[in-house]
């Protein structure tokens, strides 16, 4: 477990976070999807929730706190689920609209 | 390579789109792991054993405040130690009860109290008519239980100083060793320090050196000072008003948490003796120190050897503020802080009280007050207390519900249950973070409302013993090691 507060975690997790930005990226080109500022702002924000989200899980379970853990991953579940929903329409409808203006022009 | 290449069946958008999704569920589950991981550390247990200072992980200069956050609201006056300091009340009631049954008086101080308050002599016949005969009968059937619990505590309690011996004048003082200096320490008189700014660095850095968790100084408020002294048996007349000598002119406040999985199982598992031993062994060593550069000093440690209040020397000191439940809550320990006081006229540059936003807090808060089994938190407002406007505890009903209980007896289950007392992680310091500078309130309603929900315990009923009407119930499992049933062979 010592290796989770060491330098050497939170750079592999730096290295995959770059991983997932890089991933994204190219996955958007493929459809299409303009990438504006405020589209990378929603989504570090959304996977800013999401990575709260599975920690607050993983540590009230280590702290032995099992309805923490059910109750509070259920509800920032919940909220991960519906942000992401919201951001995931974002990101299509902006997908839509290129194919409108491409379809139109 | 055109993007239309393939390799593997797979072009080089599609391999960066695959390695992100993976790294997605790696960064996550990575994610996961860290916080089970700091959930179980117990390195985020701050404690005692932290000699460098470093537990001090927030830095209290953005909170501190010109004044304390109690209200002066009327003529202020000392404690009444006989009566108010409730030990020692309990030990004159138990010394008094059965002669005034026979026909005898209440001592005049007594007997003006239970004038005054009628309900703490009601509580204080509870106490030893009901209270103590059904411990004795539920510790013949479940005494076995808390067996370890009972163990662990008497060890913890086993070490520390004695109380002084002789009145300040004469105790506090260093007496010249025979090679003519001060206890070991050499030297005549008072040493002739540089600064108070570099003296406060030094005691500070000492006070973590012996293991002092958290340690504040302060200038001594003789509204502190208890009326009558409690220390004074033996060579003074506890019935003559304590005057507080001059050279209790400055206080040091020294203090460690008691252990944190063990006070999680409050209220039959826990123990205060342990931060009791460890605070009042820092003190003595304190006192030592001090009275080897040639200054008087005198310390005041759990559980009972005082001759002042603590917690609002723990606030003039800038350690935190006083909760509901009265108890000190610091940013770093929450209410798990079991401080001492040293006493002494050595020159040290004071701290500022703070304010952290713990009485916006608990007026909405109220999970002491909820969980408390004897109702004697208060769910109400602040009240007048010798011309401070502060929160009132019950301390007969407290102490009644807290003889009542196995193991080491005591109960700390408003000390475990306080939002504030969380283990040093990264979410819960994260949270206090977050209170402590949202100035809206908003994040205290969202936070406390977080905090029934997600860390509720047992009904306050059933942390009664069996005899009165509970289960024996614990906030939380009790830690491995404190489980009698696993070690000892009771048949």
């Amino acid at each position: 477990m010592q290796i989770f507060n060491s330098g050497f975690f939170w750079f592999a997790e730096g290295i995959l976070f770059c991983l997932i930005l890089v991933g994204f990226r190219a996955w958007a080109q493929g459809r299409g999807i303009p990438l504006p500022g405020w589209k990378w702002a929603a989504l570090l924000a959304w996977l800013l929730i999401a990575g709260f989200t599975i920690a607050f899980v993983g540590t009230s379970l280590g702290e032995n706190e099992a309805t923490a853990a059910v109750r509070g991953g259920l509800l920032f579940g919940l909220i991960t689920v519906i942000t992401g929903v919201g951001l995931w329409r974002l990101l299509l409808s902006g997908a839509a609209r290129t194919e409108r203006e491409e379809a139109a022009g | 390579m055109s993007e239309s290449d393939s390799k593997n069946g797979m072009n080089r958008r599609q391999f960066l789109t695959a390695t992100g999704a993976a790294s997605a569920v790696a960064g996550g589950a990575g994610l996961g792991l860290f916080g089970y991981a700091a959930g179980q550390d117990p390195n985020s247990f701050l404690g005692w054993q932290n000699q460098e200072g470093a537990s001090l992980t927030i830095n209290h200069g953005p909170y501190e405040v010109e004044q304390p956050t109690y209200e002066v609201v009327g003529p202020t006056s000392r404690p009444d130690a006989r009566v108010e300091q409730l030990f020692e009340r309990r030990g004159r009631f138990r010394r008094q009860h059965q002669e005034v049954q026979q026909g005898g008086e209440w001592e005049p101080a007594m007997a003006a109290h239970y004038a005054r308050v009628p309900e703490d002599l009601e509580l204080d016949i509870i106490y030893v008519n009901e209270i103590m005969p059904a411990l004795m009968k539920d510790m013949e059937t479940y005494g076995d239980q808390f067996f370890l619990a009972e163990a662990w505590s008497n060890a913890m309690g086993a070490v520390g100083p004695r109380p002084p011996e002789s009145p300040p004048e004469e105790s506090d003082f260093p007496r010249p060793s025979r090679y003519g200096g001060f206890g070991g320490g050499g030297v005549s008189e008072p040493l002739k320090m540089k600064s108070p700014e570099k003296t406060a660095e030094l005691i500070k850095k000492v006070a973590h050196m012996f293991g002092s968790t958290l340690v504040g100084i302060t200038e001594l408020n003789p509204d502190w000072v208890y009326g009558y002294p409690i220390r004074g048996r033996g060579f003074e007349d506890v019935n003559q008003p304590l005057e507080i000598p001059d050279h209790w002119k400055y206080a040091i406040v020294v203090g460690t948490p008691m252990s944190w999985d063990a006070l999680y199982a409050s209220p039959n598992y826990s123990t205060s003796s342990d931060a009791y031993s460890r605070s009042r062994v820092i003190a003595a060593r304190m006192e030592a120190f001090v009275k080897s550069l040639g200054y008087p000093a005198r310390s005041h440690f759990p559980g009972t050897s005082y001759d002042l209040m603590v917690p609002p020397i723990c606030v003039d000191a800038g350690l935190g503020e006083q909760g509901r439940h009265t108890i000190i809550i610091t940013p770093e320990l929450g209410c798990n802080f079991r401080p001492a006081v040293i006493t002494t006229n050595l020159e040290m540059k004071t701290d500022k009280p703070i304010d952290i936003g713990v009485q916006d807090f608990c007026k909405h808060c109220k999970v002491c007050a909820e969980i408390c089994p004897s109702n004697a938190i208060t769910m109400g407002d602040k009240e007048e207390v010798r011309g401070y406007r502060r929160y009132k505890v019950n301390a007969s009903k407290c102490n009644n519900f807290w003889m009542s209980n196995m193991g080491s007896m005591g109960c700390r289950l408003c000390v475990a249950a306080c939002p504030y007392t969380r283990k040093s992680n990264w979410l819960h310091k994260a949270a206090a973070k977050v209170t402590m500078n949202d100035p809206t309130g908003l994040s205290e309603r969202a936070l406390t409302t977080m905090q029934k929900g997600f860390y509720p315990g047992p009904e306050p009923s059933k942390y009664y013993i069996p005899s009165l009407g509970g289960e024996n119930a614990s906030y939380r499992e009790p830690p491995w090691w404190l489980k009698s049933e696993d070690f000892i062979d009771f048949d």
